[in-house]
């Protein structure tokens, strides 16, 4: 709650300068206080089967044009989640953008990767109906791995003629790092291996996303190559180079929005603790199908079916499955302010669950209430 | 030029009138252009000059410009562009309370761009006629 006053009063100060700009240059931000309850077991290493207020967000980004070709800007992120996250600011983005013209730019610094319909939006919630995106593909207690590369990008789109659309595409290359404060390093953590610095890997990919010339559908590929290293005091990690991929649709039409997600990601992770060697093979495959109503200006409400499984491993054991069907529904009282509650009943221990939460072992089935308040300027 | 804004002083309810500084070279724009820069896809005009979009913060010019332009929602508009700020693509067009401030802003300002319900013929910009 001592961070929730920290982002209160940061947010408070700057939003009486209500997003505006001085000569080009911006502010924006968020925050946002959620709340989650659960039937059985611990989720997301919050003590949610009492009700949880251990999720606290807050974003500011400033951004300055420079000229008509040039931008640059900055975003801090400041997260609790359970035991995840913490006071610390992280740098989300930090880039200079480049357009030579509509069709090509380049961008350089801390920038976020595009993959999938929204890696490189998963954590700005004032843009989402759902307080949890599907857990299969965008994690919440692991996002800040796959959310931004240090590196650059280059972006642009290319027009097909009026009868076949557009195209457009983003090239990347660089480095990806895997937090300190977050779930991947906590499960290495409990397993007995303390990481002092973080782990990191190169990483190359791109995305193509075809706009096709049926109003509102969009299609797309996102594949992307990564591998992970790292040294703590008593061992080591190792992901050796993996191919992933993410295929992806979705199409909008006034208040309808339907998507669809399908990831693959076959990796095999080696962990040394002293002497011994520890083997997890993953073969991630994950899916969702998603659809949602604005039914007024103000509510908007929808649902989604998620799916994860690991091949590499017994599918028929809780542990290598997660699956969530979930209603959502938010309110927005005006641009600012908006009310998330959403309801999640999950089949499976596969993701979002941490030994040190749940000591006592897990229950398959759990049923989750989130909700979340936030403010956006 | 004063009789055609005359007679653009005033769009039925089902449109916008288009207004641009004087220094924006192009007299007409195809509506997916118009899209295209009021969404940050393009930041130019079909001549090449730089566009800068303004846009209003609301009201029923705001709503049916979203609608016929955009094809989104007012509330998928605003997401879109914060999608745009928070992941670092995009810098939010300059938003107006009034269409006053809007078109003073246009008119000040070189390769502006703007939309009103209603533009005087004493106006000092220059209507845009959407080709659609």
């Amino acid at each position: 709650m001592r961070l929730l006053a920290s982002i209160i009063i940061v947010f408070t100060a700057v939003a009486s300068l209500p997003a505006q700009d001085f000569a080009g240059i911006q502010f924006h931000g968020f925050v946002t206080q959620g709340f989650v309850f659960s039937s059985h077991n611990n989720y997301l290493t919050m003590q949610t089967s009492s009700g949880s207020l251990q999720w606290t967000e807050g974003v500011f980004s400033v951004s300055d044009t420079i000229s008509d070709n040039l931008r640059v800007g900055i975003q801090l992120h400041m997260f609790q989640l359970g035991q995840l996250g913490g006071p610390n600011i992280r740098v989300d983005w930090a880039s200079g953008d480049y357009r030579i013209n509509d069709y090509l730019g380049f961008r350089g610094g801390k920038v976020k990767t595009v993959m999938g319909l929204f890696n490189d939006s998963q954590d700005v919630d004032a843009i989402f109906l759902w307080t949890l995106l599907p857990q299969c593909s965008y994690p919440v207690d692991n996002e800040g791995f796959f959310l931004s590369h240090l590196g650059g990008e280059a972006y642009g789109y290319i027009p097909l003629g009026k009868r076949s659309g557009k195209l457009r595409y983003v090239g990347y290359a660089g480095y990806s790092y895997l937090p300190l404060d977050e779930g991947y390093i906590k499960q290495i953590s409990d397993a007995g291996l303390t990481f002092t610095n973080e782990p990191s890997g190169k990483t190359y990919g791109g995305d193509l996303r075809w706009e096709t010339p049926l109003k509102g559908l969009l299609v797309g590929y996102s594949p992307m190559v990564l591998g992970l290293s790292g040294t703590a005091p008593g061992g080591s990690l190792l992901v050796p180079t993996f191919f992933m991929s993410a295929s992806y649709a979705q199409f909008t039409r006034g208040k309808f929005y339907l998507g669809t997600e399908y990831d693959k990601a076959p990796y095999n992770e080696f962990l040394t603790l002293g002497q011994q060697q520890i083997y997890f093979p993953t073969d991630a495959r994950a899916w969702y199908v998603m659809g949602s109503y604005r039914l007024t200006k103000r509510f908007q409400a929808g649902s989604y079916y998620s799916h994860y499984i690991n091949k590499a491993l017994d599918t028929s054991l809780p542990a290598n499955y997660s699956k969530d069907f979930v209603l959502s529904e938010r309110y927005d009282f005006n641009s600012y302010f908006y009310a998330k509650i959403e309801d999640h009943f999950l089949h499976g221990t596969g993701l979002g669950y941490y030994q040190s939460t749940n000591p006592n072992g897990l229950q398959t089935n759990s049923n989750i209430l989130a909700a979340k308040i936030g403010f956006s300027f | 030029m004063l009789a055609f804004l005359a007679c653009a002083g005033a769009a039925n309810a089902q449109d916008v009138i288009f207004v641009a500084n004087r220094d924006v070279q192009v007299s007409a724009i195809s509506a997916s252009d118009l899209r295209a820069i009021f969404t940050g896809e393009k930041t130019r005009f079909a001549d090449g000059s730089h566009a800068v979009p303004v846009i209003l913060k609301g009201g029923p010019a705001h709503e049916v410009f979203v609608k016929n332009y955009c094809r989104e929602t007012p509330e998928e508009f605003r997401a879109q562009w914060r999608k745009a700020i928070f992941t670092g693509q995009g810098a939010m067009p300059r938003a107006f309370d009034s269409e006053s401030a809007l078109i003073a802003y246009v008119a000040a300002t070189s390769g502006a761009i703007g939309y009103v319900s209603r533009v005087s013929s004493a106006a000092s910009v220059k209507t845009l006629a959407p080709e659609k």
